[in-house]
């Protein structure tokens, strides 16, 4: 069964006189395990999939009814604020795109472990920072850093720790929207070849988003490209990468400089 | 702690430059100074009196830089002069009378309307768009922009006069004997209990304001969506991750606004006929007991650049960014 | 000119408009709306509301009613006046010293810094009180000098955002002097903060000028509603029932106290639509409540 299936996903946002559609009509799958890309350019509705799936959509975006996001086979529509809350990093968790602004920077990097783990699962403070200490080792930074405030640390290792945090309480699916924008290319190569490891050993799934195709088709499994909220090709990314299908995908490549696919994932091993 | 150093040497950069208003103001009035300083005293004022004042006041046979300079001395080492309409009290002790009022008074008025303001603004701003935003914004453009003493008269009338809930005046009953007896305390909170609501009202629209507009300027930041994908409760988030980030530029206007507060106090004071400087000063302004009016300038500034010290430091505890700096 | 088409549609700048507007036309045309003279006596002493005058008389038997009419002039006047000397100064220095920077940013911004801790009323008052009965062109005055250092603080560091802009650098790059620059580049970028700068000073003139009289500072001959406050405490309005004679005022000037400071919150929300508040989600609620979505 599928870690994440959208089905027939709509979503509005609502003026006082307008409608922007953002997504219409998108339905794909997550296998367990995969590493999904999604692709297209800025303001073609990814990210908007992206927070629907963990339910961070304010007013005025209105998520269209008969549209279906099944994590694990539970329809995250369909749950109450109790059920939403502890769903929410427990099954879905999230890095979002500035690795400079992720962080609450008034609390210190161990405040920020204990609030999920003492919300989600009632942990004491001693035993939330020995759990930290251990997710901080899985991204090799030392533990001395919990004490800091993100101020503190470079755009990396924020990045790095907001993947420590993702990783608190193993959850099957990590959406990472546009993550190493931000960063520079070095920084960028190292982290996402640290995701690659952490999924080979935890076996999580992810939702990787941004706007770079080259990138992408180097680290993910299959890609799904996005065009004015419209899915218009979902394929694997060698097809995506040697024959793409659909007219768009083929004038982004176009519009990139092209790359050796699977680099970073041989790396990785 | 360099941070902390700076504004102290500041401070006092500041209250120099109050210090200079006050010297320079009478001597650039048309007319003899001396005169004008000191006319309220009319042939009260013996030939040495008049002297010791005006030594104080830096009216000495001098150049104008020396002049200065034995004033900056007066006011350094303390001395105010004395008062015209009171003679002989001098200045600093009639002043730290009423400071005492003004102090209670104006310190619950903030620390309420502060609490009250904030919380409201943070409601406002993470319900934005609902009826309880759009009330709260309302009251607190009214709150903002209605004169204190449209508003201080207003209150006086309605609960003062027509209702007869509070008295009309003073800081308690005068036939109290001022012992710390429960008496005494009582009818000092019943009198005093009407001018705090008033600056309470005066004061809340502002703040509200301003930490809505803080709160909703960072609502969209990437770690306000991060603690909600966490699955933390709204009060979590709410209170944790974005109030307590918009709370430093609100503990900032904080700072600027204590001046605009104390300005509010002297009218509502004045109203209330509450003895504290604004009624004093009052009482001065009638009698243009200039000493009085330069020493509250001078305390008042004192207070303004201590509170602003509070803030500073306050501002230093909430803010990690600023404790290497 | 965008920023007009969007207040135009703002209900709160509507609102504060007509509030203005009012207030505006009853001051001009005060000769037309009362048949009395603003300082004659013209009844007996305190008389309550009636149809001879509409809101009473003063202890000295002046027509409320038309001493307010007639003291909406030196509100607006003032407000008006002094308001546009705060900004003037507040804007030409915030410019200066954001865009020239330096030396001249430095000595400005310290100055700037001072005035706002030293408190400005009890400033006013000492200041008001060694000039003796201030008049309302010299309260103006004292105003415009005293009251343009919040201005500056706000203008200097939104230039100092401007200055990094594209088109600010290409002008540099062209040769523009930099009067030029700082006049046709960043000034109009910088309308809607000396919009808020200048309804906000105006509110400062208005309820400030009102404050110095009411405390005796100003000219007891003047027509104003500062001076209507301070009559009608000395004759201790409130005690004796009178309370047309103080309440009239008050109610004068919380009008145009509301007015200015809607018209300021709708530029407010103009230039930052993140404020806004109520009307937006009338129509995501309604949709939601019909079952056609949810967030």
């Amino acid at each position: 069964m599928s870690v994440l299936s959208v089905r027939n996903l709509s979503i509005d946002y609502i003026g006082a006189k307008t409608v922007f559609h953002a997504v219409k009509d998108v339905s794909f799958d997550i296998a367990p395990g995969e590493f999904f890309g999604l692709a297209g350019e800025s303001g073609c509705g990814k990210s908007t999939i992206a927070f629907a799936i963990s339910r961070l959509h304010r007013p005025p975006a209105l998520i269209r009814t008969g549209s279906h996001i099944l994590v694990d086979g539970r329809d995250v529509l369909e749950l109450d604020d109790a059920e939403l809350r502890s769903f929410r990093w427990r099954e879905v968790a999230m890095v979002f795109q500035s690795a400079m602004n992720s962080l609450n920077p008034v609390l210190t990097i161990e405040d920020q472990f204990y609030d999920v783990l003492n919300t989600h699962t009632g942990m004491s403070r001693s035993a939330a920072r020995e759990r930290a200490a251990e997710l901080l080792g899985l991204v090799d930074i030392p533990t001395d850093r919990l004490s800091a405030y993100p101020h503190q640390l470079s755009g990396g290792m924020r990045q790095r720790i907001v993947i420590a945090i993702c990783l608190a309480l193993k959850p099957k699916l990590i959406i990472m929207d546009e993550p190493t924008t931000a960063l520079d290319v070095v920084v960028q190569r190292e982290i996402l070849q640290r995701i690659h490891k952490l999924r080979q050993e935890l076996g999580f799934s992810v939702l990787f988003i941004t706007h770079d195709l080259a990138l992408m088709v180097q680290v993910s499994d299959r890609i799904g490209i996005m065009l004015e909220g419209e899915l218009v090709e979902v394929n694997d990314a060698q097809t995506i990468y040697r024959s793409p299908s659909h007219d768009y995908t083929r004038k982004l490549w176009a519009s990139m400089p092209r790359l050796h696919g699977e680099q970073i994932a041989q790396d990785a091993k | 702690m360099a941070f902390l150093l700076r504004r102290v040497v500041f401070y006092l950069a500041a209250f120099i430059a109050a210090a200079t208003i006050n010297f320079f103001l009478p001597r650039l009035m048309p007319g003899d100074p001396i005169q004008i300083m000191f006319s309220g005293a009319g042939s009260n004022l013996s030939m040495e009196n008049l002297n010791a004042l005006k030594l104080t006041f830096g009216f000495i046979d001098a150049p104008i830089g020396q002049q200065y300079l034995h004033y900056l001395q007066s006011v350094f080492t303390g001395d105010l002069g004395r008062s015209i309409k009171y003679f002989p009290l001098p200045v600093t002790e009639l002043l730290a009378r009423a400071l005492v009022w003004t102090l209670g008074l104006v310190g619950s008025a903030t620390i309420v309307s502060f609490v009250l303001g904030t919380l409201l603004g943070v409601m406002a701003a993470w319900r934005r768009g609902t009826l309880f935003d759009s009330v709260v914004s309302l009251l607190s453009i009214f709150s903002s922009s209605v004169p204190a003493v449209v508003i201080s008269l207003t209150m006086l009338f309605v609960f003062g006069y027509s209702l007869h809930w509070f008295p009309n005046g003073y800081a308690a009953d005068p036939m109290l004997d001022p012992a710390f007896g429960w008496a005494y305390i009582s009818s000092v909170i019943h009198h005093g209990a009407l001018p705090m609501f008033t600056m309470v009202i005066v004061l809340t629209g502002g703040f509200a304001v301003t930490m809505r507009n803080n709160m909703i300027n960072l609502l969209g930041d990437d770690y306000i969506v991060m603690g909600r994908a966490k699955g933390l409760s709204d009060n979590q988030v709410m209170l944790w991750y974005a109030a307590r980030n918009a709370l430093l530029p609100t503990v900032s206007a904080l700072a600027i606004s204590v001046g605009a507060i104390l300005g509010g106090s002297l009218v509502t004071e004045v109203v209330f006929n509450y003895p504290g400087l604004g009624n004093m000063l009052y009482q001065a302004i009638l009698a243009r007991d200039y000493p009085v009016i330069q020493g509250q300038l001078l305390i008042m500034t004192a207070a303004m650049l201590v509170a602003n010290f509070v803030v500073d430091l306050s501002y230093v505890l909430l803010d990690p960014r600023l404790k290497k700096a | 000119m965008q920023l007009f088409s969007q207040l135009v549609q703002n209900k709160k700048a509507l609102v504060g408009v007509i509030i203005l507007a009012v207030i505006l036309l009853v001051a001009i045309f005060a000769p037309f709306l009362s048949e009395y003279s603003p300082t004659q006596r013209v009844g007996r002493p305190h008389q309550p509301p009636s149809l001879d005058h509409w809101l009473g008389t003063t202890r000295l038997g002046h027509d409320v009613f038309t001493r307010l009419i007639y003291g909406a002039r030196v509100s607006l006047a003032v407000g008006f006046g002094a308001g546009l000397m705060i900004t003037l100064v507040g804007t030409v220095l915030g410019i200066i010293a954001g865009y020239r920077g330096g030396v001249v940013d430095e000595i400005i911004n310290f100055f700037t810094n001072l005035v706002l801790v030293i408190p400005n009323l009890p400033l006013l008052l000492v200041i008001a009180a060694f000039v003796g009965q201030a008049s309302p062109p010299v309260i103006a005055v004292i105003l415009g000098l005293t009251s343009w250092a919040w201005g500056v603080r706000v203008t200097r560091s939104e230039t100092l955002s401007i200055r990094q802009r594209d088109y600010v650098k290409s002008a540099e790059m062209l040769g523009e002097p930099s009067w030029r620059i700082m006049a046709f580049e960043i000034f109009p970028n910088l309308i809607s903060i000396v919009g808020i700068n200048f309804i906000g000073s105006v509110i400062f003139a208005v309820i400030s000028e009102a404050t110095l009289e009411f405390l005796g500072l100003g000219d007891p001959n003047t027509v104003s509603w500062g001076i209507m406050l301070y009559n009608a405490q000395n004759a201790s309005a409130l005690s004796v029932g009178a309370w047309w004679d103080l309440l009239s005022p008050c109610f004068a000037l919380a009008l145009l106290g509301l007015g200015l400071a809607l018209i300021n919150f709708a530029i407010d929300e103009v230039a930052n639509p993140r404020l806004r508040t109520g009307g937006m989600l009338g129509r995501w609620t309604r949709m939601v409540r019909a079952g056609e979505g949810k967030v």
